[in-house]
């Protein structure tokens, strides 16, 4: 019978408990692909070998399934005798795929920014570093924020990929409550309610950080 | 190279199941385009309340991992009675997942054209179907092609999610592979190959779709 609240009450604890797995595994890899995106970009505007090796692996990343590099990590590594957790391998992979996009993000960016910004500056007297912290970048924050804040709701739901590499997530819970209890809509609506909230959290801190953050134009 | 033989012997099989993958995706992709345009027609053209059926649809499916969704429908199904066998049961859930990005990626298409375009064909005395159908629909899907074949891509990479509910395809195909000759690292690489090739394809032909949209212009 759906809506069973004494069951509710007992799936909620648990769910919960896979919430934070996801919560956790979500902001790790929402901060390591902040930095590891920037560093890809960088070297994808850079000139030589650097920025071939970068351009490949945006590709390589970009046109593979997440689920398919989480296998090869799990399963690849192990054989190869260098075994990761399944935490760690569905990090991995979430960081390569997901950098590969937040790569693509900063260099959309910083190509939308019009030479003249530059010259403006250059001609105002500035260089280097003065030119970039308050002509460029500012320009640069207020455009990779909106994409950015979309691709850290993607992360989240890509989260719920590592159920099938073994890690209690709120996805891998809830799929062994399902077959536990048959109970389904009961905990189909907690699961999903659980990633409405986190996704919903994510795109009103993106709407604030625009807010405080962006230069508006 | 006696270390690649398992995927060797087994090449003919992952092709096979990548034709699964693209026919799966294929198959998904004429609804989802159809319903999508749907969704950004009611979204652009429509009363308040139909707005806000198209928003309360577009949230939902973006804040909800697909794997959940695949998920629980493959659990739902049966307990409704509707007897759908588990490849339309997939492809009716990519289809209405998708849907609400391809409503997305319409809609842009649709709001990024100039004003004047409006006023000028109003000004010939042109009604709202017409305006539509010569006017402004050619030029938004013009200018909606490039994503809408990234988006394509991304569903061909989603359609590896239905091996985690037991349909198979080239995901499916390359863990049975990997279950049989114990070499993950070499199937899993030959997999992620296979749809690299798919993938990027498809990103090339959306570059090329993106610079006639900008010589077009």
């Amino acid at each position: 019978m759906p809506f069973n609240l004494n069951f509710l009450a007992r799936l909620l604890p648990e769910l919960l408990e896979g919430a934070k797995v996801t919560v956790e595994l979500a902001l790790l890899t929402m901060a390591i692909c902040l930095v590891w995106g920037l560093l890809v970009a960088l070297a994808q505007s850079s000139k030589g070998p650097l920025s071939w090796l970068a351009g490949g692996y945006v590709q390589l990343v970009r046109n593979t399934p997440l689920l398919i590099q989480m296998y090869l990590v799990y399963f690849g590594f192990s054989m190869a005798g260098f075994g990761l957790s399944g935490f760690a391998s569905g990090l991995l992979a979430l960081c390569a795929q997901n950098g590969g996009y937040v790569a693509e993000i900063y260099r959309g960016g910083l190509q939308s920014i019009s030479q003249r910004q530059y010259e403006a500056g250059l001609a105002l007297g500035m260089r280097g570093w003065t030119l970039y912290t308050s002509v460029i970048l500012p320009q640069v924050v207020a455009r990779v924020i909106p994409p950015l804040t979309n691709q850290g709701i993607t992360i989240i739901k890509d989260t719920a990929q590592v159920a099938a590499i073994a890690v209690m997530d709120i996805m891998k819970v809830s799929q062994i409550w399902v077959e536990r209890s048959a109970n389904t809509y009961d905990v189909f609506l907690g699961a999903a309610l659980i990633y409405l909230g986190l996704t919903s959290i994510t795109s009103l801190a993106g709407r604030l950080a625009e807010r405080r953050l962006a230069f508006t134009q | 190279m006696s270390a690649f033989n398992p995927l060797v012997s087994g090449f003919w099989y992952l092709l096979w199941g990548a034709c699964m993958t693209i026919l799966m995706a294929s198959v998904a992709i004429v609804p989802s385009t159809l319903f999508g345009m749907v969704l950004a027609l009611a979204q652009v053209f429509g009363g308040r309340a139909l707005q806000a059926v198209v928003i309360a649809y577009l949230f939902l499916m973006r804040g909800i991992p697909l794997l959940v969704l695949l998920t629980f429908t493959y659990y739902l199904l049966p307990l409704t009675g509707i007897d759908l066998p588990p490849f339309w049961g997939v492809v009716l859930v990519l289809a209405l997942y998708y849907a609400a990005f391809m409503a997305e990626v319409f809609r842009a298409g649709i709001l990024s054209l100039p004003l004047a375009q409006w006023d000028a064909a109003r000004s010939l005395g042109m009604n709202r179907s017409l305006m539509l159908r010569i006017v402004i629909l050619p030029q938004a899907l013009s200018l909606a092609a490039p994503p809408f074949v990234s988006l394509c891509a991304n569903l061909v990479k989603a359609t590896s999610l239905v091996s985690i509910v037991g349909l198979w395809e080239l995901t499916m195909a390359s863990r049975e592979i990997v279950e049989r000759t114990l070499a993950p690292f070499q199937i899993f690489l030959g997999a992620a190959a296979i749809y690299f090739c798919i993938c990027y394809s498809l990103a090339l032909y959306g570059r090329h779709l993106e610079r006639n949209v900008l010589h077009g212009h």
